[in-house]
């Protein structure tokens, strides 16, 4: 008994000591490059950070809400198709995205020399504005990373009783009252839930804004430990953007703090689904189509050009063993992180623990720490247990897969924490108490209620955290043994050495075992619309 | 029972102390190379295991990994990055006479602690419909501030490190309050926000955006080898190379290089490699790929063959570009290169 309500701490612990360890850079000590630092840059690294967040927030909430609503509430041309369509780009990491916007929309990328070539103009024609600056960053992230967004928000949706609805319209409220004031307000936790992975994401991301030049936090983040040699300075502005982060988190959870979102379900009543026609039939599917089409269609349609044009011999061994390395890699981490994820959540819940619950949300903005600063701290502690935990095992886990794994899962915790805790905030309490008054209580409670009831959530926790793994470049290059390559890694190797071309075949790899898990997303949401309606 | 498990692991230690290998933490990615390491594998018996990551990110797993590194060699590009592993004293000194015979002082580490492998040069390169002979003749990177270049020029962010290196040298010849003069007028000339990677800056060159682009070297043998693709390799063709500074100082050279850990478990095998890499045939079939110099007097690619090949170098040390790379950093932020 004792064990397992010790065990989420012990977890826990392990976790965050890695994030503590960059946040100890805080009581260090601060070198002369911080006063260059505020004089010439700090605040262009702050203010474009800024105007990224803002741009990007908005974007995938207008994306992601308004999609989710469109295909919950109505039914118009291609809704069903667009319903899980809408979840592809998650398989394009930002940073392949922005590869890709540049070859089409340089001046002389592709989609500017198609547009000569069919309006038969010459070559100073440049038809599409510049997207190396925060505009195309912007852009460029909101179309990557709405799907989190749409995700969360498309199952609160479906679980809000249309009871609710109905007595906003008995009140005399039209379609878009009902929207904004009564569907809205009540699918908050799952979108902004839903926010905060975008904008930790979006604040982590190094690829895509060095990509275009636009000099962000993470990027002077960079310049600090590669050019002026001063890690610990990095790893101060680091925790700097941890902290800020962490203010948002808890705001958010102050904010929504005593107020409970769960349904009675004595009244739940499945959504109604409006039939549009006509012109609002085609602007609906027309809304759903753009970010399918940039996020998804474009980049797949430039990525293959590219493959075509070079005639690579790709399916080597080294190509076949980097996509089984991370196939395997991604799966583990997703099943380690949602078990994880759900013990926690259940311990919270159950114990009522708000200081697991602090240190639950300390382990999600391990999300938010660029992947090379995070680890750097998991190369410290793994040495620091080499050399005081382990002196008796001939065996050194640095160097070995574990760095990699921790890595991996302090970087997509969050994304399976969120996924579990929404689950739970619909498993309404009653629930529980009718449970704990029959007699099932701690690990009965967990393995035959909760477990069960939320399946989908649990899949989805492992999915997430998967199609993240696949994606993730910069702590594995670090923390990877001798030999071991993922796709991720084969990619770069060629992007750097600016070789887009070859580089175009393993992107492509990486997008269809990205797509693995999204396919199985879908049937979930499948079945979910079919259960729901 | 117990003895047999034991002499198991006794014996499986053994066979690992006498496996023969060499551990390399790599920051060049060319398949080339792969294709190299395999042929010294297959000429020495020794197996060469690869980590691959950036150069300052495998730094810092050296640093921690300390006395327990497995690695023997570190092998990169940029002397900057060398030079930081010096100065942590992570270094040994290479003993292969062999190899040191054949690099010139001022591409060794002081101890020889690190040995050029290949050198690049950041070299300019215009379009000769837009600029004349007469205006490149004899151009060097001090000229590149004048006023008649205004809005003719790109270059890449001052987040590159070739682009550091280079003002690190400037700073090392011409000092750093001249120097600051010099990047002021620099980024008044600009073209455009700095973007993109150096192969971008010589197709702005080839399509008319810029006049002048500084890149380094080996992109337009990239290019010109039709590997990148038929634009590539027709914008390739519309754009020229200058060397400059070849009436003074001679262009900036910087190189690939490597040098053999301080805690390398197989320091004989990492001298060997070392050799392995300056051996004449190595060198040859290995600039050919990558469109670098090489070190050694082996003749050079076609594509680079076809631009000026007996240039004069820039003889100063690039153990300097490490030490001043942070101030030449700082001075690109003071005068606004993003």
């Amino acid at each position: 008994m004792v064990s397992w309500k010790m065990l989420p701490f012990i977890v826990a612990v392990v976790f965050i000591t890695p994030i503590l360890i960059v946040l100890t850079s805080l009581f260090g000590e601060y070198s002369d490059n911080w006063s260059h630092l505020i004089e010439f840059v700090l605040l262009d690294y702050i203010s474009s950070s800024i105007l990224l967040v803002l741009g990007v927030s908005l974007g995938v909430l207008v994306i992601g809400v308004l999609s989710a609503y469109l295909v919950t509430n109505y039914s118009f041309y291609g809704k069903n198709t667009f319903e899980w369509a809408l979840l592809l780009p998650l398989a394009i990491p930002p940073y392949i995205l922005a590869y890709t916007f540049t070859g089409l929309f340089d001046a002389n990328g592709d989609a500017n020399i198609l547009i000569r070539y069919l309006f038969n103009l010459n070559n100073d024609f440049v038809f599409f504005p510049n997207v190396r600056n925060i505009t195309g960053a912007i852009i460029v992230f909101s179309f990557t990373l709405y799907p989190y967004v749409y995700l969360v928000t498309r199952s609160a949706f479906l679980n809000q009783s249309n009871s609710i609805k109905e007595s906003g319209r008995l009140l005399g409220l039209g379609q878009i009252s009902i929207f904004s004031k009564i569907s809205l307000p009540l699918a908050r936790p799952a979108f902004i839930a839903g926010l905060m992975l975008v904008i930790m994401e979006t604040l982590s991301d190094f690829g895509a804004v060095d990509h275009f030049a636009v000099q962000t936090f993470t990027t002077g983040i960079f310049r600090t430990w590669y050019g002026l040699y001063d890690l610990n300075t990095a790893m101060q502005l680091s925790s700097l953007l941890l902290m800020i982060i962490f203010l948002f988190y808890f705001l958010e959870r102050f904010s929504r703090e005593g107020i409970s979102y769960t349904n009675d379900n004595s009244t739940f009543k499945t959504a109604s689904v409006t039939g549009l026609k006509g012109l609002k039939s085609l602007l609906a599917s027309t809304f759903c189509f753009i970010p399918i089409f940039i996020g998804f269609i474009l980049p797949i349609i430039e990525l293959s050009l590219w493959a075509f044009e070079t005639n690579v011999d790709i399916f080597n061994n080294k190509f076949l063993v980097g996509s089984f390395n991370t196939i395997t890699l991604g799966l583990f981490t997703g099943l380690i992180c949602a078990l994880l994820a759900i013990v926690i959540n259940f311990s919270i819940r159950f114990t009522k623990n708000k200081f697991l619950e602090r240190l639950n949300s300390l382990m999600s903005i391990g999300y938010a720490i660029p992947g090379l600063i995070l680890a750097v701290g998991i190369t410290r502690f793994l040495v620091f247990s080499d050399q005081n935990l382990f002196t008796n095992i001939n065996f050194v886990i640095t160097g070995s897969l574990v760095g990699l794994f921790l890595a991996y899962i302090i970087k997509s915790y969050a994304l399976a924490n969120s996924s579990i805790e929404s689950g739970y905030e619909r498993i309404s309490n009653s629930i529980d108490n009718s449970a704990q008054l029959l007699g099932s209580s701690g690990g009965k409670l967990l393995g035959r209620i909760h477990f069960p009831l939320m399946r989908t959530s649990f899949l989805t926790a492992v999915l997430l955290v998967t199609s993240e793994v696949v994606k993730e470049l910069p702590a594995t290059l670090i923390l990877r043994p001798f030999n071991f390559d993922t796709l991720a890694v084969i990619t770069y190797t060629y992007a750097a050495e600016e070789r887009m071309y070859q580089a175009a075949m393993p992107s492509l790899a990486i997008v269809i075992i990205g797509i693995i898990p999204i396919i199985f997303l879908t049937k979930m949401i499948r079945s979910s619309r079919i259960k729901n309606s | 029972m117990k003895n047999t498990l034991i002499l198991t692991l006794l014996f499986a230690q053994t066979l690992s102390l006498l496996a023969k290998e060499v551990n390399v933490y790599t920051s060049r990615h060319y398949d080339s190379d792969e294709l190299l390491y395999q042929e010294f594998t297959e000429e020495t018996g020794i197996k060469v295991n690869i980590i691959s990551g950036k150069g300052g990110a495998l730094l810092e797993r050296l640093k921690f990994e300390g006395k327990n590194s497995p690695a023997d060699i570190f092998f990169t590009v940029d002397a900057g990055n060398l030079w930081k592993v010096q100065k942590e004293g992570l270094f040994q000194p290479i003993t292969s006479q062999l190899a040191l015979s054949k690099v010139s002082n001022n591409l060794r580490g002081p101890n020889n602690e690190w040995t050029a492998i290949a050198k690049r040069s950041r070299v300019i390169f215009y379009n000769p419909d837009n600029v004349s002979d007469d205006e490149i003749k004899n151009i060097s990177y001090e000229s590149l501030a004048d006023n008649k270049w205004k809005g003719r020029i790109v270059i890449r962010s001052s987040s590159n490190m070739y682009n550091q290196s280079l003002v690190a040298s400037l700073i090392d010849r011409n000092g750093e309050q001249n120097t600051e003069r010099w990047a002021k007028s620099l980024v008044e000339n600009f073209a455009r926000k700095p973007q993109g990677n150096d192969r971008a800056q010589i197709m702005a060159v080839a399509n008319g955006e810029a006049d002048l682009a500084i890149a380094n070297s080996y992109y337009i043998g990239v290019m010109l080898s039709g590997d990148a693709g038929e634009e590539q390799l027709s914008a390739a063709k519309k754009v020229k190379l200058v060397f400059p500074n070849q009436l003074s100082s001679g262009a900036h050279v910087n190189i690939s290089g490597a040098g053999i850990l301080k805690y390398a478990p197989n320091v004989e095998n990492a001298n060997l490699f070392i050799e392995f890499l300056l051996s004449d045939r190595v060198q040859e079939s290995m600039v050919k790929k990558s469109y670098e110099y090489p070190i050694a007097k082996v003749p050079i690619s076609d594509e680079m063959a076809s631009f000026e090949t007996d240039f004069k170098e820039d003889s100063a040390s690039v153990k300097k570009f490490g030490e001043l790379n942070p101030a030449a950093i700082k001075l690109m932020d003071r005068v606004g290169w993003k």
